[in-house]
């Protein structure tokens, strides 16, 4: 038996053990590999991802690899310890430290390679599959699947590095122990538990001072040094809170014989102090790496909540805003009538005379619309019409919040300019035009008032005291985003000097798609690696841990623990592993949407709540899944 | 009153090479009795501290343990039963690490629910007795093989079972180590009526016995009574052991005729 052949069949025959490292390593490989497919893909220059930008998608691979890189490592170090004795054994029959660290070399290569190119294999033929997937979710039209090199080479070429590091770092890992301790093995409990009460007290304070800042966040002007300083506090306080907090409340736990005593508490919290002591630092990237997860789904589901609502916020296609004496007014209309008929599309077109006036009641401006237009408007659209007395007024609600607002309210108010008393005791029930459009005061007044507004306001504080509105109702409205005004000399939407103003709601469709389309790959791909590498972690530590549990497991069941007690006792250790770094994470995030959810209200008016407690009870539903799956093999391990 | 009943014992392992461990072994052991089990290895010495500790059940036979036939037992019956019943004394100690000295004692009482009072009553008297009370709150590995073997001896005493069950307790200790423990164990049995069953290879463990059986191939081989020298008894076991041993001594005493 040569030396090589001695590698191979360590790994042939050792297939069981290795078996969860291999897939773990095939698994990150098809990740990288589809993610990489998606990268190159030749249509993606076309612009066809919307403005999906390849740094983006290039930034969340590069993370991948990091993050691949970090969990290569760790499993394979969990899995070189639970192998210890073996070395031990090798070591005591005289094979040189050279010599082991070659084998240790040789088999990892030997998975390495071999999962290297099973994984492409995989990604490959699930490439279309992924492909099919995106192109529903950014509705494109066509993705098809393509052969190139790049992909391939470039998802060798890093992974092959990857296990060259891997391997050769693992094995430096042979040289810290002495053979005796290998026999051993190397998961032995050390006789005191070192941690530091002042770091256990910072990790607390630093979390809990985030989210007082995080709830604060939205009402303070300092926005830019909050989202700066709340993620190193909850960095730092992450860190603490695994490294010293948790042994120091599990310390005090310990103390306390009346809390400790108990059934299964007394194996349970010792063993936790242990895990926690041992796993800290893989607790807290678990934990960080959950949180970034968390919330890339979180945004996920919210710019999903918003693309669907984006119609219902914004009925119209196109609105065009002008000043009275703009120049360009017809020159515009026309040239957008032209670019509509052009492409085919089908219009509504209504002219609106808007007239500012001062109102007695509040001494503010009120924009003023004629009962007859919007009624236009709302005939095409298939809206309630709207119908007014003499001295009768209506709200027109700028958003879903101001609608429950005026709802009940009723004004008596004077329009001063002309003298024309009205109540305004009812409010539109929908929500007709975007917001940018009307001020946060119009009203609608009947025909018969609007004829006799013979005086235009003279309040120096109102700006364009009379203004036309044309609006666009476009039944496929998401065709329109490359209708431009021409011509445009003042270049821009957003120029206050413009005497005129384009809504485009297709255009801004798409800046929004485009960037849901990133945030949904990137989401994607950061919710894809931590579902693998959370439940690993664990399931990797837990090898470690075997030998030792077995033996305890053993003692335990000879003293009389019947097999339930052991299933009890199974949870209770395995219970906080899996969650206590999620809900922290979970934790985390929930303040950060809960003054997301603030922000946005302001910004948007769209409720994110819904979606995102979809989403977190999905993830919570996969890691219930895969704490049974773990605890099933624990299980299996433990059994006599 | 025998508390344990062991008739016709035969245990079977299968599998590829068919192996027979116990051959219709059948002995009694009587309320407050230390009995010592010798053997040369491989006579399945550990394979009848399984049955007998209800962790391996017999091919044939029975066991009565109180008039009570554990493997007849459904499975958490069995968990309580020996929970209640056994207390348990290996080589290697077997305590648990992450646990101090003083939760390892009381681990037994908290697996059935006891009060934390009563629980610290009985540890106070249990320390105080094996004189461990300095290292309550060390880890095992930070106390000594006897101070450990002392802690696993207060671990399977704290519950008051009826039976106490040692694989070798004096394995891994020096002669004086070993010395204090056997003597504790004896000071046990004698005053508490403890009962104890202790499998040895040990002859100077089994000479601190009442009574030492002795087994060859899972069969019985020749049981000795306790004399009123210890010296003496320790003599007698030593020839038995070369009976037992010589392998063609043995053979010859079986078909010397009369």
């Amino acid at each position: 038996m040569t030396f090589r052949q001695f590698a191979y069949r360590n790994v042939i025959r050792n297939g069981r053990i290795y078996a969860a490292f291999f897939m773990a390593s095939c698994f990150s490989v098809s990740v990288f590999f589809i993610y990489s497919m998606l990268m190159f893909h030749p249509d993606l220059g076309k612009g066809i991802l919307g403005d999906v930008s390849i740094v983006g998608m290039a930034g969340a691979e590069v993370i991948l690899v990091l993050f691949t890189l970090f969990f290569l490592f760790y499993s394979m170090s969990a899995f070189l310890a639970a192998r210890s004795r073996e070395f031990g054994i090798l070591l005591h029959l005289g094979m040189e430290r050279r010599q082991l660290n070659r084998l240790i070399f040789r088999e990892t290569m030997l998975i390495g390679v071999t999962s290297i190119i099973i994984g492409m294999i995989f990604g490959f033929s699930f490439s279309k599959f992924f492909f099919m997937i995106v192109r529903e979710m950014l509705q494109l039209d066509s993705l098809p699947l393509y052969l190139a090199w790049q992909p391939f080479l470039l998802t060798l070429g890093v992974f092959f590095s990857a296990f060259m590091m891997i391997s050769y770092v693992s094995v430096s890992f042979s040289k810290e122990h002495k053979v005796l301790d290998l026999l051993r093995g190397v998961d032995q409990v050390e006789a005191v538990t070192p941690y530091s009460k002042a770091r256990g007290i910072k990790g607390f304070v630093y979390i809990i001072l985030a989210y007082l800042l995080a709830m604060l966040a939205p009402h303070v002007n300092f926005l830019v040094t909050l989202i700066v300083f709340i993620p190193i506090l909850v960095t730092f306080g992450t860190y603490y809170f695994f490294s010293d907090t948790i042994l120091l409340i599990l310390a005090i736990i310990r103390k306390q014989r009346k809390l400790n005593w108990k059934r299964y508490r007394l194996l349970a919290i010792a063993e936790q102090t242990h895990i926690m002591k041992n796993n800290a630092k893989m607790f807290f990237v678990v934990t960080m790496v959950s949180t970034l997860a968390f919330l890339s789904v979180g945004v996920l589901a919210a710019m999903s909540s918003y693309t669907t609502q984006y119609n219902l916020v914004n009925p119209m296609g196109l609105i065009y805003k002008g000043d009275a004496n703009n120049p360009y007014e017809k020159e515009h209309i026309n040239s957008l009538l032209n670019q509509l008929e052009e492409r085919g599309l089908s219009y509504h077109l209504t002219r609106f005379d808007v007239v500012k006036q001062t109102s007695t009641a509040t001494n503010r401006q009120v924009e003023v619309l004629r009962e007859s237009d919007i009624n236009r408007l709302l005939y095409s659209n298939n809206y309630p019409i709207v119908s007014l007395a003499k001295g009768e007024g209506m709200f027109i609600p700028n958003t879903e919040e101001d609608l429950k607002i005026l709802k009940n309210k009723r004004v008596e108010t004077v329009l001063q300019e002309n003298d024309i008393p009205i109540t305004i005791d009812r409010v539109y029930p929908r929500v007709i035009f975007p917001k940018a459009i009307i001020s946060v005061n119009a009203i609608i007044i009947s025909d018969e008032d609007f004829e006799k507004l013979w005086y235009i306001t003279s309040n120096p504080h109102i700006k364009q005291p009379v203004y036309h509105l044309f609006t666009f109702d476009i039944n496929r409205w998401v065709e329109t985003k490359d209708i431009r005004l021409e011509p445009d000399p003042y270049e821009g939407v957003f120029n206050e000097e413009a005497p005129y103003y384009l809504e485009n709601a297709g255009l801004n469709y798409s800046y929004i798609v485009a960037t849901y389309s990133l945030f949904t790959l990137v989401g994607l791909l950061v919710a894809t690696v931590f579902l693998l590498a959370s439940g690993s972690f664990i399931y990797f530590k837990l090898h470690a841990a075997l030998e030792r549990n077995q033996q305890q497991f053993e003692v335990l069941q000879r003293m009389g623990l019947s097999d339930y007690e052991m299933k009890k006792l199974v949870n209770r250790y395995l219970f906080p592993q899996f969650f206590v770094p999620w809900g922290l994470a979970l934790l985390h995030c929930t303040f950060v949407f809960a003054a997301l959810q603030v922000f946005l209200k302001d910004l948007i008016n769209i409720s994110i709540a819904k979606e995102v407690i979809l989403a977190f009870s999905f993830l919570v539903l996969i890691q219930v899944v895969y704490f049974y799956l773990i605890r099933w093999r624990y299980l299996s391990h433990m059994r006599p | 009153m025998p508390i344990l009943e062991i008739d016709n014992m035969t245990k079977v392992y299968e599998g590829k090479v068919t192996h027979r461990a116990i051959n219709q072994l059948s002995f009694t052991v009587e309320e407050g009795e230390f009995l010592a089990i010798m053997g040369p290895s491989g006579s399945g010495k550990t394979t009848l501290l399984n049955m007998i500790s209800t962790v391996d059940e017999p091919t044939s036979g029975t066991i009565l343990m109180k008039g009570v036939d554990p493997h007849q037992l459904p499975e958490n019956e069995l968990a309580y039963f020996r929970r209640r019943e056994l207390g348990f004394v290996f080589q290697n100690f077997n305590l648990l690490q992450t646990l101090t000295v003083e939760e390892n004692i009381v681990l037994p009482l908290t697996l059935d629910n006891q009060s934390v009072d009563e629980m610290e009553k009985r540890l106070t008297m249990i320390t105080e007795r094996l004189s461990l009370t300095q290292i309550l709150h060390k880890r095992p590995n930070e106390i000594s093989g006897g101070q450990a073997q002392r802690t696993a001896i207060g671990r399977a005493l704290i519950h008051r079972p009826s039976l106490i069950l040692a694989d070798e307790p004096t394995g891994n200790l020096d002669s004086n180590t070993s010395k204090d423990v056997l003597e504790l164990l004896m000071q046990v049995n004698q005053e508490q009526k403890t009962t104890i069953v202790m499998v040895t290879h040990d002859p100077i463990a089994a000479s601190y016995c009442d009574r030492v059986l002795f087994i060859k191939d899972g069969e019985f081989f020749n049981e000795i009574h306790k004399d009123d020298r210890r010296q003496m008894f320790f003599q007698r076991i030593l020839n038995v052991l070369s009976l037992l041993g010589g392998g063609q001594v043995g053979d010859l005493s079986t078909i010397r005729l009369p």
